[in-house]
């Protein structure tokens, strides 16, 4: 079975609001593919025509080469994620899963084995009215795992996971895909997926905007600013400047750098006798490079009339200028990561889960 | 105190119950399918009750004419004094009797036949048709002496009688019944009746021995004429051959006759040298007895009076005597209205618990008491809304189809029929809060519904559409809140016709209000219970 | 903003790939393969089903409640009615026994809608679907168990009834020196009344899977059955004037038509025949059925 999904020029309208407006992409094998975009860019609704949910107006969405509504046993096909709370609270986790096992003619053993690959051990037997937000994505994950299917689609998985629930989740994709899955996992937060897809589709208005290699799209939205902290800015300034940088003061103890390596602007400094505590190359985060990228496309926007894009919708926006510094208090990635935690600090970026990793 | 200030503005009710109520109709109005479901309630009523009153097609054929159907065959009723129809058919042997005055009687005999002849509206002769009758009274055949306003049917008048077999009464304006002395009249236990007459005011009198009288009673006739008719009457209702003994089951109806012998006839305040002219009252093309049975016959002072016929209020059912309607049938409507209320009103308190919005309801409100009674109090404002207008309407046009169609629609005082449609709305609105309650107890949707639909419409159907014997129904609407829907009954089941009142036939064992006050009661007991509930639960 | 040389320690990152759930080599992936049980992949959908149901709580309380409601509404008119001596009873005490299956039938309506509007209310439909991509299927394979379910409560509740006619009706005067034979089911039309009440239920249980597709709010949908069952002997009772019309809803009603397979006395007088009321009854859950089936395969999830 091939292990691909393939989405074609989908088009999709729910009354007067076009959901998919020529949606096309493709999650290889052996590669965890992030689908990003804001609410309503259309990626739930990709994801339930991929699973014949909805049906599109017009394109194709093959998974491993055929039409998902065409595939005896599908879970063996593909697995899902959409909406960890989809389920009946009375009954238990476990029973949940022997449903669906039974449905793909599988056994009470199989339901055991996901039980414990996804950690939900003794909450199994509980009823699934009671589990936390992380308990149930993790009873979603297992029920996508349930047939070992080569293809997986998960719809925000991190929604909801404490910080333990998030590193797992990673780690759980990248060895999803290691073993050859096409894994598509689909965010709103750009930072949850930075360490953890390899290639990233961003979408926008039903409309796919970027789809390149997680790495690609960083290197285009990177600058290469090299900020330098030294006791002696005045000095360094200088030394640099005459090696032809642009050199600004960003703050006390603080110079940008433009024009230079980080390795060069070390030897000039080191030969210029200018003592200095630290030499970043500063990149881009996926979130300035998604923040240039749906500049057009954000479907919703807090303050309409400044230049920023709301990121994600509702909450009010910082300037998403990438020299600017690390991103504000209000960009809205809670679950982004901030970087090096006094950086962050400095900024007033909270300090978020992984920011000690 | 510093002057900043970051306060809400401040609150006029202080209250609060009033902020609760706006906030639950802010919650209530902004559920697109709660408003649909209640205007659905209010459009099912309407639309069922027409499927049921617009279908009738009353066909008939006056003798000699060709078949007619629809308002042509609307039968002509005499309305009472009170403003009730009435049937006033009877023999009526009489004189005139001036103002003061008085009648004096004994009634040696009292026997009748029935059956043979069909119903009274059928083509043929009761009272010609002798062949293929059978001896025997009805109940409440009755025969007497009578001081009538006039001749003309619905007129007032007084009444000393004896009956079938509910002794001597004293009986006035049709609705009225006094009962005198017990038992049987036979030649061996004759009755003596005496009627007197001193202006307005007539007094009734009965004796066992023509010398020692008991009065029975006094009736006042307001607006009485100077000389009115006066006399002898025998009169005998239609023979029910009701197989009642099951709810559901069908009674036969035919025409009866009663006769009775009358001697030591006094007249007192006659006319002198007046004779005694008998005639039928109430016949006619259209009348309910359109072919008059009777006569009289007098042999010295012993005069023998034969009729048919009755005396008394018209009722529906088994013991009409042509097609009619009451308003309530063109209520049967709001039964459907009643689903669609409950199910909402179920929905109202369900869905807090589906997603969890009982917890920012309460965190809003924390008195949770207050919640669920302005959560009653929205559902039964809009349920009774909902209800009023339907009923409004399908009272309207039902009322208007039915007469339309030929159908006689008895008619009831103005404050009856506010009673009637403002108490079906209150129904629906004493249902709706039955059924917050019940959801808010068992806080799942499917079960609420089921519930509150089978706890209110299951015991109807049992009591008024089932094999399920009279007894039976009549304890299930005293007793479950079905018993509610007694408000709807606009004629009392008048003792004295003999008529099967049983659910089927829309009679209710319990009067009105107070079988509404037993489904209050059941909603006031699940309201008090889901609250307690409420408060002790975690949310 | 992430400093070149975090980014550079990628290998920071892959640290948890070796700590992720599923231990990895080709080995172990061959050890966790799902092994498939062998059987026909017609009955996957209806084991599905079938354990979706059996494993809610709610259902056994269900079943518990179709068997009580019946049985006890039964009881309860068997003690109502009496047939006292030198009276003429025209009881069909046939019928009389299984006046319960009024309530019953309420109790089954909430069972199959539940089974369905559950699944839409919790939005797990999506997670069904997914599982069992042909709906036709799953939808029969729905209604194949619910209405399994439903016909075993019912025959239980129906003996019931049964045991409950023969142990009452005697001493209530219904003796078979006055004409009433203890119920048996050695007795065609007695046989009849009661096998078709349980049939009569499944029909019911049928109709409410129908209709709960097709409507999918659980309180707007067992509302809906509820009315169509209730409605009709009330409309109909008020229709005495209109005997047409009164004949048209006794005879294509659900719930009166499909009643009408208990009665063992007066069939001529009938509107519809027992079978054939029967039939309309199984004709309006083909066609909610139908039309429920319709509505899966067009309707988005």
């Amino acid at each position: 079975m091939n292990a691909t999904i393939e989405v074609r020029e989908l088009r999709k309208r729910y009354g007067p609001v076009l959901a998919l407006d020529g949606m096309t992409f493709t999650a290889a094998a052996g590669q965890v593919t992030g689908f990003v975009g804001p609410n309503g860019a259309g990626k739930s609704t990709t994801m339930r025509i991929l699973l014949g949910l909805d049906t599109a107006e017009a394109g194709s969405a093959l998974i491993g080469g055929s039409r998902y509504a065409r595939l005896r046993r599908p879970l063996s096909h593909a697995g899902a994620l959409l909406d960890a709370g989809a389920l009946q609270p009375s009954r238990t986790g476990r029973h949940h899963l022997l449903w669906l096992a039974h449905s793909q003619g599988l056994g009470v053993r199989r339901v055991d084995e996901v039980i414990a690959l996804t950690g939900l051990g003794g909450a199994a037997r509980r009823r699934a009215g009671g589990y936390s937000l992380g308990m149930r994505q993790r009873l979603g994950i297992a029920a996508a795992l349930l047939g070992d299917p080569p293809v997986l689609l998960l719809d925000e998985p991190f929604n909801g996971l404490d910080p333990e629930g998030i590193v797992w989740m990673r780690g759980f994709l990248r060895g999803l895909a290691a073993r050859g899955r096409a894994v598509l996992v689909s965010s709103h937060l750009m930072g949850e997926l930075q360490d953890t897809a390899d290639h990233l589709v961003v979408v926008g208005r039903g409309r796919v905007i970027a789809d390149a290699s997680t790495a690609g799209l960083l290197a285009a939205a990177s600058g290469d600013q090299v900020t330098v902290r030294t006791a002696a800015p005045a000095a360094a300034m200088a030394v640099l400047a005459r090696a032809g940088a642009a050199v600004t003061e960003a703050g006390p103890g603080t110079v940008t750098v433009a024009g230079l390596a980080a390795e060069r602007i070390t030897a000039l400094l080191g030969a210029g006798g200018v003592t200095f505590a630290e030499v970043t190359a500063r990149r881009a985060t996926l979130e300035e490079a998604y923040l240039e990228l749906t500049r057009d496309a954000a479907e919703f926007r807090a303050d309409p009339a400044g230049a920023a894009g709301a990121w994600p919708a509702g909450e009010r926006a910082a300037p998403p200028d990438p020299g600017s510094g690390p991103a504000g208090p209000g960009t809205g990635f809670p679950g982004g990561p901030a970087g090096a935690g006094s950086r962050a600090q400095e900024a007033g970026a909270p300090v978020t889960p992984e920011a000690g990793r | 105190m510093t002057a900043v200030t970051d306060r809400a503005p401040a609150r006029p009710d202080r209250d609060g119950f009033g902020q609760l109520l706006h906030a639950e109709w802010t919650k209530f109005r902004t559920v697109r399918g709660w408003v649909i479901g209640m205007i659905v309630a209010a459009l099912a009523s309407i639309l069922v009750g027409l499927l049921a009153a617009g279908s009738a097609n009353i066909g008939c054929r006056p003798p000699g004419g060709p078949v007619r159907t629809g308002r042509a065959c609307l039968p002509a009723i005499p309305v009472g004094p009170g403003g009730e129809a009435v049937t006033d058919s009877f023999y009526f042997v009489r004189q005139q009797l001036a103002r003061h005055g008085s009648i004096t009687v004994r009634i040696s005999g009292l026997s009748g036949r029935y059956g043979g002849g069909g119903g009274p509206a059928g083509a043929s002769a009761a009272g010609g048709g002798a062949a293929g009758m059978t001896p025997g009274l009805q109940p409440w055949s009755k025969a007497g002496i009578i001081i009538a306003a006039s001749t003309r049917p619905g007129a007032a008048y007084a009444a000393m009688m004896a009956t079938g077999r509910h002794g001597v009464r004293l009986q006035w304006d049709y609705t009225h019944d006094t009962a005198g002395l017990p038992g049987a009249v036979s030649a061996a236990a004759p009755r003596w009746l005496r009627l007197t007459r001193s202006g307005d005011t007539l007094t009734g009198y009965d004796s066992a021995d023509g010398a020692h009288w008991t009065q029975v009673g006094t009736v006042t006739l307001p607006g009485l004429a100077g000389t009115v008719p006066a006399g002898l009457f025998a009169a005998s209702p239609l023979h029910l051959d009701t197989t009642a003994f099951f709810g559901g089951s069908r009674g036969q109806s035919s025409g009866s006759e009663a006769t009775a012998v009358f001697d030591h006839v006094v007249l007192r305040g006659g006319q002198p040298g007046a004779r005694w002219t008998g005639g039928f009252i109430g016949g006619g093309q259209r009348a309910p007895y359109p072919l008059p049975a009777g006569g009289y016959r007098q042999a010295g002072d012993v005069l023998t009076v034969t009729g048919s016929g009755d005396i008394a209020p018209d009722v529906t059912g088994a013991g009409s005597t042509f097609p009619s309607t009451v308003i309530e049938d063109h209520l049967v409507g709001i039964f459907a209205g009643l689903i669609a209320v409950v199910v909402v009103a179920a929905m109202f308190m369900t869905a807090e618990y589906r997603r969890g919005l009982i917890r920012i309801t309460l965190a809003a409100s924390p008195r949770r008491g207050r919640v669920l009674a302005a959560k009653a109090v929205i559902v039964g404002g809009t349920a009774f809304a909902a209800g009023l207008v339907a009923s409004i309407i399908s009272v309207t046009i039902g009322t208007r189809l039915a007469s339309a169609q030929g159908m006689y629609v008895l008619p009831v005082s103005l404050l009856t029929q506010i009673r009637v449609v403002a108490g079906t709305a209150a129904l629906l609105a004493v249902a709706a809060v039955l059924a917050l309650a019940i959801g808010a107890l068992l806080r799942r949707t499917a079960a609420a519904v089921a519930v509150g639909i089978v706890v209110i419409v299951l015991p109807f159907i049992l009591g008024v559409a089932s094999v399920l014997p009279a007894g039976a129904a009549e304890w299930l609407l005293r007793l479950t809140p079905a018993a509610g829907f007694a408000i709807q009954q606009s004629l009392p089941a008048y003792a004295q016709v003999g008529a099967p009142y049983s659910p089927a036939g829309g009679y209710y064992p319990l009067a009105p209000w107070a079988g509404f006050a037993v489904l209050c009661g059941y909603a006031a007991l699940a309201l008090t219970l889901a609250i307690v509930l409420l408060r002790r639960r975690d949310a | 903003m992430r400093p070149a040389s975090e980014v550079a320690g990628r290998s920071a990152t892959q640290a948890p790939r070796q700590g992720a759930g599923e231990q990895g080599d080709e080995g172990s992936r061959r050890h966790l393969a799902p092994r498939r049980r062998a059987g026909n992949s017609l009955l996957l959908a209806p084991h599905a089903e079938w354990t979706k149901l059996r494993t809610v709580p709610g259902t056994g309380w269900l079943l518990a409640g179709i068997v009580a409601a019946t049985v006890a509404v039964s009881v309860l008119a068997l003690a109502a009615t009496r047939c006292p001596a030198g009276v003429a009873c025209p009881a069909d005490t046939a019928r009389l026994s299984l006046t319960g299956v009024q309530a019953g039938q309420a109790v089954v309506a909430v069972l199959a809608v539940l089974a369905v509007s559950s699944e839409y209310s919790t939005g797990m439909i999506r997670v069904t679907l997914a599982a069992m991509p042909r709906r036709a299927e799953l939808l029969a394979a729905k209604a194949a168990v619910v209405t399994g379910l439903v016909l075993a409560a019912g025959t239980a509740a129906v003996a019931g009834c049964l045991l409950a006619g023969r142990l009452l009706l005697p001493g209530h005067g219904f003796t078979a020196a006055r004409g009433f034979p203890l119920l048996s089911l050695g007795d065609g039309a007695v046989l009849r009344a009661f096998a078709g009440s349980v049939l009569y239920l499944g029909l019911i249980g049928l109709l409410s899977v129908g209709l709960s597709v097709l409507i999918r709010d659980p309180g707007a949908a067992i509302g809906t059955v509820l009315g169509l069952l209730y409605l009709a002997p009330i409309v109909a009772a008020v229709l005495g004037a209109s005997p047409v019309w009164q004949h048209r809803v006794e005879r294509y009603a659900p719930a009166m038509a499909g009643l009408v397979i208990q009665d063992t006395t007066g069939l001529h007088g009938l509107p519809v025949g027992p079978w054939g009321g029967l039939g309309v009854l199984a004709a309006w859950a083909g066609a909610a059925l139908l039309a429920g089936g319709l509505a899966l395969r067009w309707r988005d999830a």
